[in-house]
Protein backbone atom coordinates (compact mmCIF):
# COMPACT_ATOMS: atom_id res chain seq x y z
CA UNK A 1 0.00 0.00 0.00
CA UNK A 2 2.98 2.62 0.35
CA UNK A 3 3.88 2.44 -3.07
CA UNK A 4 -0.34 2.99 -3.90
CA UNK A 5 -0.13 6.01 -1.47
CA UNK A 6 3.16 7.65 -3.20
CA UNK A 7 1.75 7.00 -5.99
CA UNK A 8 -1.43 8.57 -5.23
CA UNK A 9 0.39 11.69 -4.02
CA UNK A 10 2.45 12.07 -6.77
CA UNK A 11 -0.75 12.15 -8.69
CA UNK A 12 -2.57 14.30 -6.68
CA UNK A 13 0.22 17.15 -7.05
CA UNK A 14 0.34 16.23 -10.80
CA UNK A 15 -3.01 17.28 -11.21
CA UNK A 16 -2.39 20.71 -8.92
CA UNK A 17 -0.03 21.27 -11.17
CA UNK A 18 -2.23 20.78 -14.72
CA UNK A 19 -5.04 22.31 -13.93
CA UNK A 20 -3.14 25.63 -12.30
CA UNK A 21 -0.57 26.16 -15.25
CA UNK A 22 -1.33 24.07 -18.35
CA UNK A 23 -3.46 26.40 -20.46
CA UNK A 24 -7.03 24.69 -20.88
CA UNK A 25 -6.95 22.11 -18.22
CA UNK A 26 -8.90 23.92 -15.98
CA UNK A 27 -11.31 24.62 -18.68
CA UNK A 28 -11.73 21.22 -19.70
CA UNK A 29 -12.19 20.23 -15.22
CA UNK A 30 -14.48 22.77 -15.42
CA UNK A 31 -16.57 21.47 -18.25
CA UNK A 32 -16.77 17.71 -17.33
CA UNK A 33 -17.75 19.16 -13.88
CA UNK A 34 -20.35 21.30 -15.39
CA UNK A 35 -22.13 18.36 -17.03
CA UNK A 36 -22.05 16.51 -13.71
CA UNK A 37 -24.01 19.39 -12.02
CA UNK A 38 -26.46 20.12 -14.62
CA UNK A 39 -27.43 16.48 -14.16
CA UNK A 40 -27.11 16.03 -10.48
CA UNK A 41 -29.08 19.74 -9.94
CA UNK A 42 -32.33 17.98 -12.16
CA UNK B 1 -13.04 -7.10 6.13
CA UNK B 2 -9.88 -6.27 5.58
CA UNK B 3 -10.38 -6.84 1.52
CA UNK B 4 -13.39 -4.46 2.15
CA UNK B 5 -11.29 -1.61 3.98
CA UNK B 6 -8.67 -1.98 1.43
CA UNK B 7 -10.95 -1.32 -1.55
CA UNK B 8 -12.91 1.45 0.16
CA UNK B 9 -9.32 3.72 0.41
CA UNK B 10 -8.41 2.64 -2.42
CA UNK B 11 -11.52 3.95 -4.30
CA UNK B 12 -11.46 7.02 -2.15
CA UNK B 13 -8.11 7.88 -2.76
CA UNK B 14 -8.93 7.81 -6.37
CA UNK B 15 -12.00 9.81 -5.97
CA UNK B 16 -9.82 12.24 -4.50
CA UNK B 17 -7.92 12.70 -7.99
CA UNK B 18 -11.29 14.45 -9.75
CA UNK B 19 -11.92 16.18 -6.81
CA UNK B 20 -8.21 17.73 -6.46
CA UNK B 21 -8.80 18.82 -10.27
CA UNK B 22 -12.28 20.42 -9.46
CA UNK B 23 -11.02 22.42 -6.60
CA UNK B 24 -7.98 23.24 -8.11
CA UNK B 25 -9.54 24.60 -10.85
CA UNK B 26 -12.32 26.65 -8.94
CA UNK B 27 -9.55 28.28 -6.72
CA UNK B 28 -7.67 29.20 -9.61
CA UNK B 29 -10.61 30.67 -11.31
CA UNK B 30 -11.22 32.87 -7.95
CA UNK B 31 -8.43 34.95 -9.15
CA UNK B 32 -9.15 35.50 -12.69
CA UNK B 33 -11.13 38.78 -14.60
CA UNK B 34 -14.65 37.00 -14.35
CA UNK B 35 -15.81 33.72 -14.66
CA UNK B 36 -15.80 31.01 -17.17
CA UNK B 37 -18.81 28.13 -16.56
CA UNK B 38 -19.67 27.36 -13.76
CA UNK B 39 -17.27 28.46 -11.33
CA UNK B 40 -17.15 31.73 -9.75
CA UNK B 41 -14.63 33.90 -11.10
CA UNK B 42 -12.89 37.23 -9.35
CA UNK B 43 -14.46 40.95 -9.20
CA UNK B 44 -14.84 42.39 -13.18
CA UNK B 45 -12.24 44.78 -13.45
CA UNK B 46 -11.23 45.12 -17.37
CA UNK B 47 -14.05 46.79 -19.50
CA UNK B 48 -15.28 50.13 -20.04
CA UNK B 49 -17.54 51.17 -17.02
CA UNK B 50 -21.02 52.80 -18.75
CA UNK B 51 -22.13 56.03 -17.77
CA UNK B 52 -25.05 58.01 -18.82
CA UNK B 53 -28.21 57.36 -19.87
CA UNK B 54 -30.07 53.98 -19.84
CA UNK B 55 -28.87 51.66 -22.45
CA UNK B 56 -31.23 50.48 -25.05
CA UNK B 57 -31.21 46.68 -23.44
CA UNK B 58 -32.90 44.85 -27.11
CA UNK B 59 -29.44 44.07 -28.03
CA UNK B 60 -28.76 41.40 -25.39
CA UNK B 61 -31.07 39.50 -27.66
CA UNK B 62 -28.24 38.35 -29.92
CA UNK B 63 -26.24 37.78 -26.20
CA UNK B 64 -26.40 34.01 -24.63
CA UNK B 65 -24.88 34.84 -21.58
CA UNK B 66 -23.28 37.70 -19.68
CA UNK B 67 -21.43 37.80 -16.60
CA UNK B 68 -22.33 39.24 -12.96
CA UNK B 69 -20.90 40.70 -10.20
CA UNK B 70 -22.11 41.00 -6.97
CA UNK B 71 -19.94 43.91 -5.03
CA UNK B 72 -20.70 42.12 -1.72
CA UNK B 73 -19.32 39.34 -2.05
CA UNK B 74 -17.06 40.45 -5.16
CA UNK B 75 -17.51 36.88 -7.07
CA UNK B 76 -18.84 36.82 -10.48
CA UNK B 77 -20.65 33.75 -12.30
CA UNK B 78 -22.03 33.59 -15.85
CA UNK B 79 -25.60 33.44 -16.57
CA UNK B 80 -28.25 33.93 -18.76
CA UNK B 81 -30.45 37.31 -19.14
CA UNK B 82 -33.48 38.33 -21.73
CA UNK B 83 -34.65 42.07 -22.35
CA UNK B 84 -38.48 42.90 -21.96
CA UNK B 85 -40.12 46.34 -22.59
CA UNK B 86 -36.61 47.80 -22.42
CA UNK B 87 -35.82 46.12 -19.01
CA UNK B 88 -33.15 43.61 -17.89
CA UNK B 89 -33.88 40.38 -16.28
CA UNK B 90 -31.21 37.84 -14.61
CA UNK B 91 -32.57 34.77 -13.12
CA UNK B 92 -31.90 31.32 -11.13
CA UNK B 93 -33.58 27.89 -11.68
CA UNK B 94 -32.71 25.16 -9.85
CA UNK B 95 -33.53 27.30 -6.78
CA UNK B 96 -35.85 24.11 -5.10
CA UNK B 97 -32.96 21.74 -5.19
CA UNK B 98 -30.54 20.94 -2.31
CA UNK B 99 -27.81 20.42 -4.86
CA UNK B 100 -29.19 23.75 -6.48
CA UNK B 101 -29.16 25.76 -3.66
CA UNK B 102 -25.60 24.64 -3.02
CA UNK B 103 -24.38 25.56 -6.30
CA UNK B 104 -26.58 28.83 -6.86
CA UNK B 105 -25.90 31.04 -4.17
CA UNK B 106 -25.87 34.64 -5.29
CA UNK B 107 -29.62 34.71 -5.96
CA UNK B 108 -29.57 34.58 -1.77
CA UNK B 109 -26.79 37.36 -1.74
CA UNK B 110 -28.21 39.34 -4.22
CA UNK B 111 -31.45 39.27 -2.15
CA UNK B 112 -29.58 40.69 0.57
CA UNK B 113 -27.67 43.41 -1.37
CA UNK B 114 -28.80 43.59 -4.77
CA UNK B 115 -25.84 46.08 -5.66
CA UNK B 116 -23.90 44.43 -8.88
CA UNK B 117 -22.11 44.57 -11.85
CA UNK B 118 -22.85 43.14 -15.08
CA UNK B 119 -20.77 42.65 -17.97
CA UNK B 120 -22.15 42.36 -21.24
CA UNK B 121 -19.85 41.99 -24.59
CA UNK B 122 -17.03 43.24 -22.50
CA UNK B 123 -18.38 46.42 -21.30
CA UNK B 124 -19.45 47.03 -17.76
CA UNK B 125 -22.90 48.01 -16.17
CA UNK B 126 -23.62 49.47 -12.77
CA UNK B 127 -27.54 47.84 -11.42
CA UNK B 128 -29.34 46.89 -8.94
CA UNK B 129 -30.97 43.49 -8.68
CA UNK B 130 -34.72 43.92 -7.52
CA UNK B 131 -36.21 40.42 -6.95
CA UNK B 132 -39.60 39.61 -8.24
CA UNK B 133 -41.28 36.99 -6.87
CA UNK B 134 -45.30 37.63 -8.34
CA UNK B 135 -47.22 39.12 -10.13
CA UNK B 136 -48.67 39.62 -14.12
CA UNK B 137 -45.40 40.26 -15.10
CA UNK B 138 -44.07 37.20 -14.42
CA UNK B 139 -45.80 35.80 -17.71
CA UNK B 140 -44.16 38.17 -19.74
CA UNK B 141 -40.21 37.89 -18.36
CA UNK B 142 -41.02 33.69 -18.49
CA UNK B 143 -42.64 34.14 -22.09
CA UNK B 144 -39.21 36.02 -22.89
CA UNK B 145 -36.92 33.92 -21.53
CA UNK B 146 -38.30 30.58 -22.74
CA UNK B 147 -38.34 31.94 -26.29
CA UNK B 148 -34.48 33.08 -26.22
CA UNK B 149 -33.49 29.97 -23.95
CA UNK B 150 -34.72 26.13 -23.75
CA UNK B 151 -36.09 26.91 -20.29
CA UNK B 152 -39.41 25.43 -18.09
CA UNK B 153 -39.66 28.87 -16.31
CA UNK B 154 -42.89 29.90 -16.19
CA UNK B 155 -44.67 32.11 -13.63
CA UNK B 156 -45.70 29.48 -11.61
CA UNK B 157 -42.14 27.75 -11.09
CA UNK B 158 -40.88 31.36 -10.19
CA UNK B 159 -44.26 32.46 -7.84
CA UNK B 160 -43.00 28.82 -6.23
CA UNK B 161 -39.56 29.62 -5.53
CA UNK B 162 -37.97 27.29 -7.67
CA UNK B 163 -36.92 29.87 -10.60
CA UNK B 164 -35.84 33.33 -8.81
CA UNK B 165 -36.22 36.18 -11.07
CA UNK B 166 -34.03 39.48 -10.81
CA UNK B 167 -34.58 43.17 -12.68
CA UNK B 168 -31.11 44.44 -13.14
CA UNK B 169 -32.57 47.85 -12.62
CA UNK B 170 -30.49 50.93 -12.64
CA UNK B 171 -28.72 51.79 -9.31
CA UNK B 172 -29.16 55.33 -7.69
Amino acid sequence: MKRFYLCIAVTLIATVVAVAFVPGVDDLVEQMFQRYLGRAAR
Amino acid sequence: MELVKRTTTILLCLLLIPITAIVTASVKQRFADGPNRVFSGGPLRSGELHRGSEPDWSFVENVSTIELQLLEPPQSRRIWTAELHGKLYVWSSYMDTTVGRLWKRWPVQAERDGRAILRIDGKRYERQLVRIKSGEILDDISNAIRSKYNSRTTRTTVEAGDDWVFEAAPRN
